[in-house]
């Protein structure tokens, strides 16, 4: 299994010289089974970028078929759907899966995300490819293709989102993004239980260890959550993810070092642009 | 007056090595008047740094944001304003009441806990809705604002600001009044145009020279280049050509291009910038390709340094 990530930075897309290194898009990860099944985990901006490479190939002739994973749907998880340019070519089959949020459900939000008022769309169904959107409860178990997926609930400030452990060719990825524990160093059960072992664990970086004292309870991890869930679940490899629009290439330089420093477990910063074997 | 581009780009954020000189984020202009109030209009990413800027200042307390529609790439950038986290501060938002919801529950929609963890209404700041009447002028920190209506999906407005004597507008999102006339519909290519629809572009294209006649400075939707438009003349947007047929002849003395395709890396602009030049010259009308960060000044001290 191959991992991309096509959008590494949480809240807000950043352009300029100071991100090209890291990119500037908003969360979106690939993952590629070894028989060259894709699946793909939410839709930032960097959706966008990942949808012109589909379309030069199967999902341009109207034949392609992808399921989407959301670990939720605020906004910079889902800003890349209107611009993913497979929804509009009638034939690809493509699967939008999530929970719903509280209170709402997932098409309806989706929908609203289209409504007139806010997009010339209006609406799933002028989506040409028809897009499937299927809700599931959190802990359910998803088999796509060959990707065998366990899900949960992790707090997220006053909502929750959902984590994903993702196994296929005998591997494992576990995505841990938009996620804050009661406390840096106590994961929730259902967290570690996800991350136990994996050989990569995806983990919300989103404020440096000092920024967070300042960020308790708006909903992401200080580095070191990720770092200390790393250690204590046994994982292979730790890829710090979802980096603070105010990180610039050189800041998270600076945090993957402080942060392997800390750990014996190989530390990297999610990136754009490279697949990684896992 | 002055006026800077905080954000140039259509559709959505493209953050990477192509668009670093022309910029990546979306709608947003700041107005500054020389008596250093300013209007800002559109809240789309590019607003983000604009605000950033605004509360290290600390001077203004009250900002007004004058909206052209809410299509995300124009409102994305609200939830990120920083000004409307400060206690004490107001923001007034102006925009076209495109249906019968009322603007707070449009605009306030886009912080639903679905969407974003602080509901708008939930934020420190005063945040008042106004909404604006095609063809009625209003009065604004000194600023006098025209809006008049353009051709765009669900409906669009833009702005002409009269202020220090001089004069700047701001048309963008709209499409050209030939081909199509939006609605409240959604349109998956052309559909013919009735007799009557013909008449409202008539009507609107008139309004919109009118209210454009003399501007110093025009900021034009120009999301399209010809052959794109070829393909896409139902999206709502406009090529530079489209743009000068508009302002040419109507004594306007400079088009600024905006609202550029996502999909345009810096290389196709410098091209694009450097044809519409002189076709602009050609008629009399300096054509710049507006890139973030760009500062232009507006006015008769403008006009006397121009070339």
């Amino acid at each position: 299994m191959k991992i991309r990530f096509w959008g590494v930075r949480g809240s807000f897309a950043m352009c300029g010289k100071e991100f090209l290194r890291y990119g500037g898009n908003t969360s979106s990860i690939e993952l590629v089974s070894d028989d060259g099944g894709r699946l793909l985990i939410d839709l930032g901006t960097g959706a966008t970028e990942y949808a012109k490479t589909l379309m030069a190939t199967e999902f341009g002739q109207g034949k392609g078929k992808l399921a989407v994973l959301l670990t939720h749907t605020h906004l910079d998880h889902i800003q890349g759907l209107p611009f993913f340019t497979p929804f509009f070519i009638k034939g690809n089959q493509l699967r939008i899966l999530g929970a719903d949020p509280a209170g709402s459900t997932l098409k309806g939000t989706l929908q609203n995300q289209l409504a007139p008022h806010y997009s010339p769309l209006n609406g799933l169904e002028n989506l040409a490819a028809g897009v499937s959107i299927e809700s599931f409860l959190p802990g359910t178990e998803l088999t796509i293709d060959e990707f065998e997926i366990t899900t949960a609930a992790v707090p997220h400030g006053t909502m929750w989102t959902t984590a994903f452990r993702i196994k296929a060719d005998d591997k494992v990825v576990t995505v841990l993004s938009d996620v804050e524990y009661p406390a840096p160093h106590r994961p929730t059960r259902e967290a570690f239980a996800l991350a136990a072992g994996a050989d990569l664990l995806v983990h919300d970086a989103m404020h440096d260890d000092a920024a967070y004292a300042m960020a308790r309870g708006w909903g992401h991890s200080p580095v070191s959550a990720g770092v200390h869930l790393a250690g204590a679940a046994g994982v292979g490899k730790l890829a710090l993810f979802h980096h603070s629009p105010d990180a610039t290439d050189a800041a998270i330089d600076a945090i993957v070092e402080a942060a392997q420093a800390r750990t014996s477990i190989p530390v990297m910063a999610a990136a754009e642009g490279t697949y990684h074997e896992i | 007056m002055e006026i800077t581009f905080w954000g140039v780009r259509g559709s959505y954020p493209v953050p990477g090595r192509a668009t670093i000189r022309y910029g990546g984020q979306t709608s947003c202009v700041e107005v500054r008047t020389s008596s250093g109030s300013s209007l800002i209009v559109d809240a789309g990413t590019g607003l983000r740094a604009l605000g950033q800027k605004l509360a290290r200042e600390g001077v203004q307390r009250r900002h007004h944001i004058l909206l052209s529609h809410v299509h995300w790439d124009h409102i994305q950038g609200l939830p990120f304003f920083e000004p409307a986290y400060i206690s004490g501060n107001t923001v007034e938002v102006y925009a076209l009441l495109t249906a019968a919801d009322e603007l707070q529950q449009v605009i306030g929609g886009i912080t639903r806990h679905e969407f974003f963890p602080v509901p708008l209404e939930a934020v420190p700041a005063e945040i008042n809705f106004h909404e604006v009447d095609p063809g009625l002028p209003m009065l604004v920190e000194g600023v006098t604002i025209l809006p008049f209506a353009l051709n765009h999906p669900f409906g669009s407005v833009g702005y002409r600001l009269d202020a220090d004597g001089t004069s700047v507008a701001y048309v963008s999102d709209t499409a050209p009044f030939t081909d199509v006339l939006h609605k409240q519909h959604f349109l998956s290519g052309l559909e013919t145009l009735t007799d009557e629809d013909r008449r409202v572009l008539a009507d609107m294209r008139a309004a919109l020279v009118k209210s454009l006649k003399g501007c110093d400075t025009v900021i034009y939707d120009t999301h399209f280049l010809p052959e794109e438009y070829a393909r896409f003349p139902h999206y709502g947007h406009s090529t530079p050509d489209q743009a000068l047929e508009v302002v040419a002849g109507n004594d306007v003395r400079r088009l600024i291009l905006y609202h550029h395709a996502p999909s345009h890396t810096d290389d196709q602009m410098d091209e694009m910038a450097a044809r519409y030049k002189e076709k602009g010259a050609a008629v009399g009308v300096d054509v710049i390709t507006a890139c973030e960060g760009m500062v232009l000044t507006v006015g008769p001290k403008a006009a006397a340094g121009a070339s």
